[in-house]
């Protein structure tokens, strides 16, 4: 089954001498349950790409179907968004945080709760609840976000540059947790960033992106056995697939492979 | 210093001072026609507070301030939010906002008495004018306290507008907009007492005015201490609550 269908999506950013271009002609399919990696140099736009998988932002152009119907506005209870960093509120508790998306839609509070306490207990919180996200460290942060995005069980997940807020150690044990959260909900995941290391260890499939405009430029199955360990990563195979992202991302702007 | 050793000797401080005054003029070391002792005051103060006539005055610097505030705070509020949230609106009109806010706002009290005539009005507008400008300027602010990315998440999470209003502009602001109205209050109440004095017929800052010229000094301290501790607990209610929603922004 497919869980994102994009299909010739461009999008011109406004600006002097009719805009910039940001994205090109990106046309990718992600089959549901599967873990995808986005990799491209700064600014080609995959932040801009996962906004507009999120339908917080609308592309210039081409489709983006997401269980089939076509995504225009954000929609929660099929795509869940986890951010950089900092994207939890102050003011609320890491239970209220979590919370949040339910809320919005005025599910009942005791339901509420307890799907909030799930989710925390998911990603290994229990307890923290009613800590405020000033008294969590960064990984604890990341992982009420990845809670919260989690919350109303939406099919999808995007997740944009997560850990790269995070000290090397606990980015790796983030990404390990991580995977651990995927396997248990088996959710589609869609995740961006810059670490070629993670990007291997995490995925079934890298996509690489070019440069501005932003096109995608290779497609690299990653068929490390799973679960992932990280023993994994001193592996041959592992290396190369390493430098063959590399290879790609480093080339100059607009030879296509 | 810990936190009890810190509020002993706050309040080491004030005994301290009130003792000087109570006890400095009493033995010629001050001038008691000048600064007359701490106990004089106080039973002139009560003495002042039995007249019908300062009652009435209060009565009249109260509603004057209440009104000012209860004007000057939301249109400013409103202009504010206007020049944050629209930005042409906020490109043309900040720039001007800025000057007159720099202006002293007193060098117009001639012409609001040109205007209104001397009365109720004219203190309540003059009062209203001089605070709306800060209003204006900290409404901004509040809304520039607002992250981008607060709202980009809230509306990932599937927020109406409203909801964006509710959930995030006003917990976001609140802190600044608790701030905001403390700090006009500030500015209102200097407003309203600078307008008594300079020219009125009632009101405490006359009633203030005239004990000064008539170096009626024991009627003059009743009426600082009087409005002293009104404004001191207006601002310190109001920073309680501050304090209380801003917990999270440490
Ligand atoms: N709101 C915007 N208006 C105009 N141009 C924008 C806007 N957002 C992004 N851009 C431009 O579009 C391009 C892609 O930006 P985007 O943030 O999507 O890149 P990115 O791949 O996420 O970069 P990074 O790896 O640094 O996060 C950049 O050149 C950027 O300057
Ligand atoms: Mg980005």
């Amino acid at each position: 089954m497919t869980a994102i269908e994009v299909d010739r999506l461009s999008h011109i950013y406004a600006g002097a001498e009719g805009g910039v271009p940001a994205l090109e002609d990106i046309s990718m399919t992600v089959e549901a349950g599967k873990f995808v990696v986005i990799v491209g140099p700064s600014g080609c736009g995959k932040t801009s790409l996962l906004m507009m998988l999120a339908g917080l932002r609308h592309q210039s152009t081409g489709t983006i179907l997401c269980d089939g119907r076509p995504i225009t506005d954000p929609d929660p209870s099929r795509v869940g968004v986890v951010f950089q960093e900092a994207s939890l509120f102050p003011w609320l508790t890491a239970l209220d945080n979590t919370e949040f998306p339910l809320a919005l839609r005025g599910t009942p509070r005791d339901e509420r709760r307890r799907r909030a306490e799930d989710m925390l207990n998911l990603v290994g919180l229990q307890g923290f609840g009613a800590r405020f996200p000033h008294e969590l460290s960064g990984g604890m942060k990341q992982r009420v976000s990845i809670a919260r995005g989690l919350v109303q069980d939406p099919p999808v997940l995007l997740m944009d540059e997560p850990f790269a807020a995070l000290d090397e150690q606990t980015r790796m044990t983030m990404g390990h947790e991580l995977l651990r959260i995927w396997s248990k909900t088996r959710k589609t995941v869609v995740f961006i960033t810059h670490s070629l290391t993670e990007a291997v260890y995490l995925a079934d499939e890298v996509l690489v992106m070019s440069a501005r405009p932003g096109r995608i430029v290779d497609r690299i199955a990653i068929d490390l056995p799973r679960p992932r360990t990280y023993e994994m990563m001193a592996t041959d195979t592992f290396g190369k697939l390493r430098e063959r992202i590399w290879q790609q991302i480093r080339k100059p702007e607009g030879t296509l492979s | 210093m810990t936190q009890t050793q810190i509020i002993a000797a706050r309040l080491a401080l004030l005994a301290a001072i009130l003792a000087a005054w109570a006890l400095l003029p009493k033995y010629g070391v001050l001038d008691p026609r000048l600064l007359p002792p701490l106990g004089d005051v106080l039973a002139m103060l009560g003495k002042q507070l039995a007249r019908s006539q300062v009652q009435e005055a209060i009565g009249v610097t109260a509603l004057e301030v209440v009104v000012a505030f209860v004007i000057a705070v939301p249109i400013g509020a409103a202009i504010g939010v206007a020049a944050a949230e629209f930005e042409y609106f906020g490109q043309i009109f900040k720039p001007m906002l800025f000057y007159v806010f720099s202006v002293p706002k007193s060098i117009f009290l001639p012409m609001f008495i040109l205007i209104f005539g001397i009365g109720f009005p004219q203190k309540v507008a003059y009062a209203a004018f001089s605070t709306v400008f800060i209003v204006i300027m900290s409404a901004t602010a509040a809304v520039e306290s607002v992250k981008a990315d607060h709202v980009l998440v809230a509306r990932s999470c599937g927020a109406t507008k409203a909801q964006i209003l509710w959930r995030i502009y006003v917990p976001s602001m609140m802190p600044v907009l608790l701030e905001t109205l403390r700090i006009s209050m500030i500015f209102n109440f200097t407003g309203v007492m600078i307008a008594e004095m300079y020219a009125s017929r009632t009101g405490i800052g006359h009633l203030i005015a005239n004990w000064g010229e008539n170096f009626q000094m024991p009627e003059l301290f009743a009426g600082v201490i009087m409005l002293s501790v009104v404004a001191i607990c207006f601002n310190e209610a109001v920073r309680l609550l501050e304090v209380r929603v801003s917990k999270w922004r440490t």
